[in-house]
């Protein structure tokens, strides 16, 4: 972990009414890393995830993207700092959602398209070497029913790719999939960490966590209960809450 | 029963079947927008706005048409005072009562289009950048359509038939005719002629909104 890090979470608190969801999260992700988040259904995991791409607003806490607060001591900026500061990040969902009365391409090219963010033909070639690049350069005319679910989350992450986003969420991108599924999509997110993007990824693959992540974060009950290198985490892991979940799921 | 005896009432009954179409057209071509502004009512944060569109829904779906049209036509001449000036030709007060009737019933099915598309695509929308406008008009209502499209295409139907309506208030269409021929000539031909174009009106229209379906199935 080094000073400059492009994500920076202090105290991070999120409540659903009674519900104490996130109790005091702090943690640093650095440019390039590549961070599994592990931990047991209901943990926050994913409510963390969100909270960085505004999905859902803390209660308390401080997030820093690159050098600009997103929100600080729980105090979000204006509409529009908060769009520029997201955009940074792309994000990809368990379930896809992928916009279903748009063809793959058109999912691909709307947003760069209503946000003027690039040429015409810039979008068209951009969209089609991401197809490419994700192997679905024959399914641009195709809508999103027609394709099976390892497809359709290979479509979502080139769509959020169209964005040039500088750091990609993931929340729990294969856990909708059939297993045999899995690999496609995993095979893509590794080529993109080989590309030194910056990815957070909520995941029960553990062996993707174990292979790919630079970091992998322990969470349990809204906290972060350990973090450390692939090894050190499933290697020797130090505390009970993580032995108990790792013998669970390994 | 000669060709020439059906041709005789059947041109009567075509020639009130415009009324019928004039009113078909009149009445889905505004209460299908108007319905849609009360779908935004409803969803509205503004709860004052929300408030009064459910009370309307409530009140236009739980009353008769006919109640509604008689009212327009016949009860708000006789109101003391302002009733002098809420005259209006009967044709066109029976317009309004379908369009206003009909608004409520295309919110209801417009809210429930609403309903059925997945918070996951707001959430998509957003994470792409793009604003409430965006989201609204290129991802929300594009699929909200489509899913509405069966109950719209069933609300325009029912609509056909309601047009008879229009004979209580003596506005003489499709139906009109008919029963002044059955009274006059004492035979039941021009109900089942009646029926049949009633019928012919129904059929372009299942026609017309199935092409629409399969234009917009997204497979």
């Amino acid at each position: 972990m080094t000073n400059n890090a492009i994500i920076e979470v202090t105290n991070m608190r999120k409540s659903f009414g009674k519900l104490e969801v996130l109790k005091d999260v702090s943690f640093r992700i650095a440019p390039s890393e590549v961070v599994a988040v592990i931990g047991p259904s209901g943990s926050g995991k994913s409510t963390m995830l969100r909270s960085l791409a505004h999905l859902e607003e803390v209660n308390g806490g401080s997030i820093r993207i690159g050098n600009e607060e997103l929100v600080h001591n729980g105090v979000y900026p204006s509409g529009g700092k908060i769009k520029e500061i997201t955009s940074r990040m792309g994000m990809v969902f368990q379930h896809f959602n992928l916009f279903p009365h748009l063809t793959v391409r058109a999912n691909l090219e709307l947003a760069p398209k209503l946000m003027k963010k690039y040429s015409a033909e810039e979008i068209r070639s951009k969209a089609s070497s991401l197809l490419e690049k994700v192997g679905l350069q024959d399914k641009g005319d195709v809508y999103p029913s027609n394709l099976s679910g390892g497809q359709k989350q290979r479509v979502a992450i080139a769509r959020a790719l169209m964005m040039s986003p500088e750091i990609m969420l993931f929340d729990e991108p294969t856990s909708a999939l059939d297993p045999e599924l899995t690999g496609e999509v995993l095979q893509v997110m590794r080529q993109l960490a080989d590309e030194q993007m910056t990815m957070i990824v909520v995941t029960h693959e553990m062996s993707f966590a174990r292979e790919v992540a630079d970091r992998v974060m322990f969470m349990a009950d809204g906290e972060f209960i350990e973090s450390g290198t692939p090894e050190q985490l499933f290697g020797s892991p130090q505390h009970e809450r993580t032995k108990a979940f790792l013998n669970r799921v390994l | 029963m000669s060709l020439d005896y059906l041709w005789d009432i059947t041109g009567p009954m075509l020639e009130g079947a415009r009324t019928t179409i004039l009113l078909f057209f009149l009445a889905i071509l505004t209460s299908i927008p108007l319905g849609f502004v009360f779908t935004l009512m409803v969803k509205s944060r503004v709860k004052p706005l929300a408030w009064i569109a459910n009370v309307y829904i409530y009140v236009m779906r739980g009353t008769p048409l006919l109640l509604q049209m008689l009212f327009f036509c016949f009860g708000l001449p006789v109101i003391p005072v302002i009733g002098e000036y809420l005259v209006m030709d009967r044709f066109a007060a029976a317009c309004l009562a379908f369009t206003l009737n009909y608004a409520a019933y295309f919110a209801e099915i417009f809210r429930g289009g609403l309903l059925a598309i997945d918070k996951g695509q707001y959430e998509a929308a957003q994470v792409l950048g793009l604003g409430r406008w965006h989201t609204m008009t290129r991802i929300i209502l594009p699929q909200m359509f489509r899913i509405a499209l069966p109950a719209v295409s069933n609300e325009a139907i029912t609509l056909v038939k309601d047009t008879a309506l229009l004979y209580a208030v003596a506005v003489p269409e499709l139906l009109h005719f008919a029963q002044t021929a059955v009274n006059r000539d004492f035979t039941i031909m021009p109900f089942v002629v009646a029926g049949v174009i009633y019928l012919a009106m129904t059929l372009v229209l299942t026609f017309f909104f199935k092409m629409l379906e399969r234009k917009f199935k997204f497979d």
